[in-house]
């Protein structure tokens, strides 16, 4: 996704050195990110569909799965409810509020999973090279790359069972290769220079360099993936719940809302919209954000 | 010249009945009545394609070796039965020109139709239907659980086929009704083996032109058949169309002249208010609803599924899955069943007595359970409506959602607590009712034995009264609605709809359409 861009290498000289000038460039780069308006915006969207998750039962004005009420189903948005109501004549905006925590909770197991999974493989085999690394981890992230990740999402899911947090495990896996990639060019990049040799030279373990030398300066580029790969989360998780894979059908997950809607469009078409919009702005928020890190970490 | 009168007077005055039941804004049936008043009934034209939408393929056009509704839709015009069931649900003669029982139940002396032939030619008779009873018993055709009562095949003379049973087995002739009774060409099946389902040859008002997988079968009109004067139309197209929404579309443009059973309920009201459009909605033979597992926690206990019972508002089920098209059910047999009594009456949804149940059981604090369901979207809102009725009374339900041949495949196997299965229903209740219930019976998913229920069941489909049969049957269901080893939703109706220049229609409750006596204007 992202090349691997020129780095920082200056603040890898020692760290405590370096105090200061750190300090300096944090500043530095906060500056240029609030510069920069779309990522501002792409931050605020991503702190409301944060804060509404956290406090959805406070924003709700309806039970999210038990408030079916059968003599006001598929009402259009007014009265009561802001947004209408659904199939079952449950609150479609508390729906729209509880399943911004079910996004939140995809993007963040499937992420995590993939954070932790790849980037110490792509550290490893980075730094040690040789056949291992070329010819058998390498050749794998190419063959689980060939695939679609939803497809592969799909097929694991499949797999392994449905359920909310099998389909984030398969989605999680799919984002695997990108991580071992993306890491691997930072250190290979990184692990010649001349601090790792003089931390080689004075005796330090392999362990240790990768760790306190290498590690960190590969990070820039993952945080960015992971900002990127947060938004294909969330869409991820919408996909599998649209095609029955995903969150349990009574849970509120916007992609089970629009599958849903999608037998009304007919009746009532505006119950599609909202899950719609829901999913439109939080993968609008979540690039713009990374989009922004990315400007923030290695200015052109 | 007073038949006449007659005729106009009657359709004056359903004429006006029409106009007075318009006026208060009833829906029912109006239909084609209209242009009946001007014209009497109209006499039948003839020619013309019949353009069927068929919601699934017809996957093997063989009688011998079906095993899917689909196929049945398309044998209705190909072959013709030894009986078939009229609008009233009696078993009318057919290729079978009447036959004899003896006392005991167990002969069954058939004399058949002369000088019918097969589309190929060849000559309907005795040996044919002996060849036909043969070929159906054979190992290897899914009639042959059907017909697993006959013993003996014999042919008296050229047009008398004499059929002996091994017990009395009162769904016999309703069974003919059906695929085991439909005759197909020795010659055909001699010369064709295998390939016999790609051009089935039959004796039918239609005969087989071409097939275009998943996309349409193409029959011709049969110009020897043997009832004088039919079939009217030319040919009729059978248009593959799996999404029943795209269905109304086509009815609509005009592409479609007639839907199968599935017309999408949404659509309902809309084509009502359509004067073009004639909707058929009527009561069917099938069950829908969930089998509970009693072999192990929570559904050994009996209390907890008397109290998933009563929690079941059924009506609302009926409302907002089936907009209607529904009757609610609590039994195997629907309303057009001879053996249909009060137990089909579900008791009143009551959170108070459901909670009274659960505590008799042991269960004060509810239950939790797993509830496995095919994916479409009908059963995922049944699934959340079912939930949300149970959670009133502390019951948990865990809803899975999983692929139809993955659900079929678990509940066989007896991997689940709850499995949502239903059934598409025979004209004799036997066939709704014994293979559910009777221990080791072969849909008696629910693990369910009772020495009672089987000597009722057996009784039943050896008894030849029918109300004697109805009076076993209702000692059943008084067991059965309180052991509840499957939990009925509803009776789903089955809604055909049909262009108005489609006449000469009739609804049989098996859904399925008969072509020999449709016409087109």
């Amino acid at each position: 996704m992202s090349t691997p861009t020129p780095n920082l290498n200056a603040a890898a000289i020692a760290p405590q050195e370096m105090a200061f000038q750190r300090e300096s460039q944090w500043r530095m780069m906060l500056g240029r990110f609030t510069s920069n308006k779309l990522a501002v915006l792409g931050g605020i969207i991503v702190l409301i569909l944060v804060l509404t998750a956290v406090f959805a039962p406070y924003i709700a004005p309806y039970d999210p799965i038990y408030s079916q009420d059968y003599g006001n189903v598929l009402q259009p948005p007014g009265g009561n409810h802001i947004l209408g109501t659904d199939n079952l004549g449950r609150d479609t905006f508390s729906r729209i509020v509880f399943g911004a925590r079910l996004s939140i909770q995809a993007a963040l197991i499937s992420v995590g999973l993939a954070v932790v999974v790849g980037v110490p493989i792509g550290l490893i085999t980075g730094y040690v090279g040789g056949f291992w690394d070329e010819w058998v981890v390498m050749r794998v992230v190419d063959a689980l790359q060939a695939f679609p990740s939803l497809i592969l999402a799909l097929a694991m899911a499949a797999a392994l069972g449905g359920g909310f947090y099998n389909a984030m495990i398969a989605i999680g896996v799919g984002f695997i290769p990108s991580f071992i990639r993306i890491t691997r060019a930072q250190v290979m990049a990184v692990r010649n220079l001349e601090y790792v040799q003089a931390a080689r030279a004075i005796g330090s373990s392999d362990l240790r360099i990768m760790f306190l030398h290498v590690l960190p300066n590969t990070l820039g580029p993952v945080i960015v993936q992971v900002t990127l790969s947060m938004a294909s989360a969330v869409i991820a998780e919408a996909g599998l719940s649209y095609l029955g894979l995903g969150a349990s059908p009574e849970q509120p997950s916007w992609g089970g809302m629009l599958h849903v809607a999608q037998g009304y469009l007919n009746v009532e078409p505006l119950m599609a919209v909202w899950p719609g919009l829901a999913i439109f702005f939080v993968v609008l928020g979540f690039n713009l954000f990374g989009d922004g890190i990315r400007e923030m970490l290695s200015p052109q | 010249m007073s038949k006449r009168i007659k005729v106009l007077l009657v359709a004056a005055m359903v004429g006006l009945a029409m106009l007075f039941a318009a006026a208060c804004g009833g829906g029912g049936d109006v239909g084609d009545t209209p242009d009946g008043a001007e014209d009497g009934d109209g006499s039948p034209q003839y020619g013309g394609t019949l353009n069927v939408a068929l919601s699934s393929d017809a996957p093997r056009l063989d009688p011998g070796l079906s095993s899917s509704v689909y196929d049945r839709y398309v044998f209705q015009s190909i072959f013709d039965k030894l009986a078939d069931i009229d609008e009233n649900g009696e078993v009318v003669p057919v290729l079978a020109k009447n036959w004899d029982v003896s006392d005991d139940g167990l002969t069954y002396t058939f004399h058949l139709q002369e000088g019918v032939k097969f589309h190929d030619g060849t000559d309907f008779n005795a040996e044919a239907v002996k060849f036909n009873f043969d070929r159906n018993t054979d190992p290897a055709s899914p009639r042959r659980g059907e017909l697993a009562a006959v013993k003996e095949v014999t042919v008296v003379d050229e047009y008398t086929v004499e059929v002996v049973l091994s017990e009395p087995f009162a769904p016999f002739l309703s069974i003919l009704t059906d695929r085991a009774g439909m005759m197909v060409s020795p010659t055909a099946v001699e010369e064709l083996g295998e390939d016999f389902a790609n051009s089935p040859v039959g004796t039918g008002p239609f005969k087989f032109e071409s097939l275009m997988k998943g996309n349409n079968i193409t029959l011709v009109k049969n110009e020897d058949y043997w009832q004088d004067g039919l079939p009217y139309l030319d040919s009729i197209v059978f248009k593959i169309i799996t999404d029943t929404n795209v269905t109304a579309t086509n009815l609509k443009s005009g592409q479609v002249d007639i839907s199968d059973w599935r017309f999408p309920t949404k659509e309902i009201a809309n084509f009502e208010n359509d004067d073009n459009f004639v909707i058929v909605n009527e009561a069917s033979q099938n069950y829908n609803g969930f089998y509970l597992n009693i072999s192990k926690p929570p559904f050994d206990n009996k209390h907890a599924r008397q109290a998933l019972d009563v929690l079941m508002d059924r009506e609302a089920l009926v409302d907002l899955v089936k907009d209607g098209a529904a009757t609610v059910a609590h039994s195997y047999f629907s309303p057009g069943c001879f053996a249909h009594g009060d137990s089909d009456i579900p008791p009143e949804p009551s959170v108070e007595k459901a909670k009274e149940i659960l505590a008799e059981g042991g269960l004060e604090d509810g239950f939790t359970f797993t509830y496995k369901t095919a994916a479409t979207p009908e059963q995922q809102q049944i699934a959340e409506m079912l939930q949300s009725m149970f959670k009133e009374a502390g019951i948990t339900m865990n809803i899975e959602q999983i692929e139809f041949g993955t659900l079929l495949d678990q509940t066989i196997k007896g991997e689940f607590e709850a499995a949502a299965l239903g059934w598409s229903g025979r004209p004799d209740p036997d066939q709704n009712i014994f293979d559910d219930v009777f221990t080791d019976g072969s849909m008696n998913y629910s693990r369910f034995s009772h020495p009672e229920i089987d000597e009722l069941v057996t009784a039943a489909r050896k008894e030849l009264d029918q109300d004697k049969r109805k009076a076993l049957y209702d000692d059943a269901m008084e067991i059965l609605v309180d052991e509840l080893p499957y939990i009925f939703t509803y009776h789903e109706n089955n809604v055909i709809c049909h262009s108005k220049n489609v006449h000469g229609f009739t609804y049989i409750s098996d859904g399925l359409i008969r072509t020999a006596e449709i016409w087109k204007d």
